[in-house]
């Protein structure tokens, strides 16, 4: 790829981003290509070591935060007309109830997984206090002189808190999990909001 | 090496790599490659946190026809680059401490 390829995929890849935004790292890496092929690299050498557009723009997204993306989306591109400023209010009573839904729906969906979650760990916890409860039964049936029943709640204690050991390791990598997945799932909702005709 | 570390680590070296003389961004990686690596999009950011901190200042200059920009360390960069040193020292004896458990187990 040459220079004015890469520099014009990466400008349209940010579209969306503030214009003085873009216009310096475009700046910048045109900077770093130019200085690369002063040093000897070619023109293909020099981009290639840049890394891909795509990599670049993912980075720029992990970093943003999404309010300034959906700042930047929301704020008009020239100046209002005082009619579309009127339209603007009065229809604030249908837009505006929208906008909040979608957000609460977003936000809810997030609850509703961790809720799934601490389901989990609430089941992991409940084997637990089981197994707990087994081991005080083997005392119990002991002290009534019920060796048998004291032997099945022994192997009920073991069961319980093997199964409960279990839950909880598998607890801990469904949260990190979730964790990783909403990260996915936010680095997604920030890149569409940049890039033509996405 | 942990990210977290890394990151930090990361800031210093540019503010090392612009001590003696006002530097360039291609001038920098090139400098730090041999200790760390760096990408481009990551020494944006970092410039970026580092000017809005007034650590650095920059200017565009011509060069050959285009304009480069210069990174400027200043006073407050320098502290910073101090102050990094006088807890370096800190993190060294901490060290000294771990790696002396360590012999007297093995």
């Amino acid at each position: 790829m040459n220079r004015e390829k890469f520099i014009s995929e990466l400008r349209e890849k940010l579209y969306g981003l503030s214009q003085s935004d873009i216009d310096e790292r475009v700046e910048f890496y045109s900077e770093m290509i130019n200085d690369r092929m002063e040093d000897g690299l070619s023109e293909e050498e020099a981009v290639a070591e840049i890394g891909s557009v795509d990599g670049i723009v993912e980075q720029i997204m992990s970093e943003i935060p999404i309010t300034a993306l959906v700042k930047e989306k929301v704020k008009p591109k020239r100046k209002l007309k005082a009619w579309e400023i009127v339209l603007l209010v009065l229809g604030s009573p249908v837009w505006l109830p929208l906008a909040a839904s979608a957000v609460v729906v977003l936000l809810s969906l997030y609850i509703v997984v961790w809720a799934v979650v601490i389901c989990f760990y609430a089941v992991a916890a409940a084997l637990a206090g089981s197994a707990l409860g087994c081991i005080v039964g083997i005392f119990a049936y002991l002290r009534m002189g019920r060796p048998a029943q004291a032997l099945f709640a022994g192997g009920a204690a073991v069961l319980c808190a093997g199964l409960a050991i279990l839950m909880f390791v598998f607890c801990v990598w469904l949260s990190k999990a979730v964790v990783k997945g909403t990260g996915k799932v936010l680095l997604g909702i920030k890149k569409s909001f940049v890039g033509k005709g996405e | 090496m942990d990210v977290q570390l890394k990151r930090g680590l990361l800031d210093v070296c540019v503010l090392a790599a612009i001590k003696s003389e006002d530097s360039y961004g291609y001038q920098i990686i090139k400098e730090m490659k041999p200790y760390i690596e760096l990408s481009e999009s990551t020494l944006y950011t970092i410039l970026k946190r580092l000017e809005s901190a007034d650590q650095i200042t920059v200017r565009s200059v011509e060069h050959e026809g285009r304009l480069r920009k210069y990174y400027h360390i200043t006073d407050v960069g320098l502290s910073r680059l101090d102050e990094f040193k006088e807890d370096w020292k800190e993190i060294l004896s901490i060290y000294d401490f771990i790696t002396r458990e360590d012999i007297g187990n093995e």
